[in-house]
């Protein structure tokens, strides 16, 4: 990267490719830049197919002015080699760029990026006229070349790690694809076993709630009433014993210990009870009798929605379904008529 | 000297036919453009420089119309002949 080869290693590795022996192609390297030159030399032009066009410019004498003194001075005619690369060897060459495109814009933008390129680029005039110069923008043109090459790679590298990542999510997705089946199935399963033991939870909380409440109550009431009547005494007789006074405390604390587990309990039967007002066994617990009613469907109204309506619980759509004899509950557009039964209870 | 002439000439220097010669310059070409791929420069004393420079970007105007127009960069092959060969022009 960024060194120079030199006659012996370009014969080096044009050896390797070509199958000449050593000598042979170093000879042969010698010879077709020797040719170029002195053809250059002799008759001011030499072609090279494949690789372009060595030229003998004559330039004229000009005036010029000295940068650091400002006095002019003349720079005397002399003979330029002058090289044009081969119009397909540019192309490759340039194959990196090859994306960009010559673009109009306006003289705003135009100002804009010769500001940024100014900077960088101020040395190229000086180039032509003194060959000192052209020799350190030479080296420091090296530089961005690099970067772009590495820039280049980092972005290779870049898509095909996402091409892969992609790949692999594709890969993913169709194995689920197939093994849905499976999967499904074992999901259900579990779900369902879940649901069961939900069901069953309900209904012993249910049963120990029902009794606790009706044992621990009428105890806790005397509880209550028995501490208080016995931290009472004993708060009247604060000053006479140090040992006394601390009784009063874990007095008190089972007071409230009592009270926030009687709420606690009390709580827990509310919950039961309202649990159990809406559990799928009530569901099962209904016949219907006749129509209660005729309803028209309005726009975003469910099964769900028009049971709470009559019955006032969603839990009963099923019923309305059955009496309308519903195979799928997608047909039921806005503005269909659906009976609604009468229940009785079981 | 045009492209024949060239290949006659390092024929018979090389002592090869001149099929054989523009093949061999055309694997030579070959040669060098990987090496110009790696961001080597081909330095010939005697003969000169052949790199690959990068030219930046740069806004041309057209003096006719006017038009601003944004050049982009590009990659171009250099030539710069040796000091050697320069003080045989004199």
């Amino acid at each position: 990267m960024n060194s120079k080869i030199n006659l012996s290693q370009l014969a080096d590795l044009f050896a390797q490719i070509s199958g000449l022996s050593k000598t042979a192609s170093e000879q042969f390297v010698k010879a077709f830049f020797d040719i170029i030159s002195q053809g250059v030399l002799a008759e001011g032009l030499v072609k090279v197919k494949g690789l372009g066009t060595f030229k003998l410019l004559q330039m004229e004498d000009r005036e010029s002015v000295n940068v650091n003194t400002g006095e002019r001075f003349t720079i005397e005619g002399h003979q330029k080699i002058s090289f044009t690369p081969d119009a397909e060897l540019k192309e490759r060459i340039n194959k990196p760029f090859a994306v960009f495109e010559t673009v109009e814009i306006t003289a705003e933008q135009a100002e804009k990026i010769g500001d940024d390129i100014e900077t960088g680029y101020s040395e190229e005039p000086q180039s032509d006229t003194s060959e000192i110069s052209d020799y350190t923008s030479e080296q420091t043109d090296n530089e961005p070349k690099i970067k772009d090459i590495t820039q280049k790679r980092s972005t290779r590298v870049l898509l095909k790690l996402i091409t892969w990542v992609l790949s692999l999510i594709l890969l993913i997705g169709l194995v689920m694809y197939i093994l849905w089946p499976i999967i499904g199935c074992k999901l259900l399963t579990m779900f369902d076993d879940k649901i069961a033991e939900k069901a069953q939870v309900t209904t012993i909380v249910e049963t120990k709630s029902s009794l606790t409440s009706s044992s621990v109550t009428p105890e806790q009431s005397q509880n209550i009433e028995k501490p208080l009547m016995e931290t009472e005494p004993i708060v009247n007789k604060n000053p006479e014993s140090v040992v006394k006074e601390q009784e009063p405390e874990p007095a008190v604390k089972d007071i409230s210990d009592q009270v926030v587990q009687q709420q606690f309990n009390l709580n827990r039967e509310d919950m039961a009870k309202s649990v159990s007002l809406f559990t799928e066994a009530d569901t099962v617990n209904y016949r219907i009798t006749g129509k209660l009613a005729v309803h028209t469907v309005q726009n975003g109204e469910t099964l769900a929605k028009i049971s709470f309506m009559y019955y006032g619980t969603k839990k009963l759509w099923p019923y309305i379904a059955k009496y309308n004899k519903m195979s799928s509950f997608n047909n039921m557009g806005a503005g269909s008529v659906i009976n609604i039964p009468k229940l009785a209870a079981k | 000297m045009n492209n024949k002439q060239f290949l006659t000439e390092l024929s018979g220097k090389c002592h090869l036919s001149p099929e054989q010669a523009a093949e061999q310059v055309q694997t030579l070409i070959g040669v060098m453009e990987s090496v110009w791929n790696n961001g080597d420069s081909v330095s010939l004393s005697g003969f000169g420089v052949l790199e690959v420079k990068k030219k930046n970007e740069r806004v041309s105007v057209n003096p006719v119309t006017g038009v601003r127009m944004l050049v982009p960069p590009k990659l171009v092959l250099t030539y710069k002949p040796s000091s050697l060969l320069k003080d045989k022009l004199k």
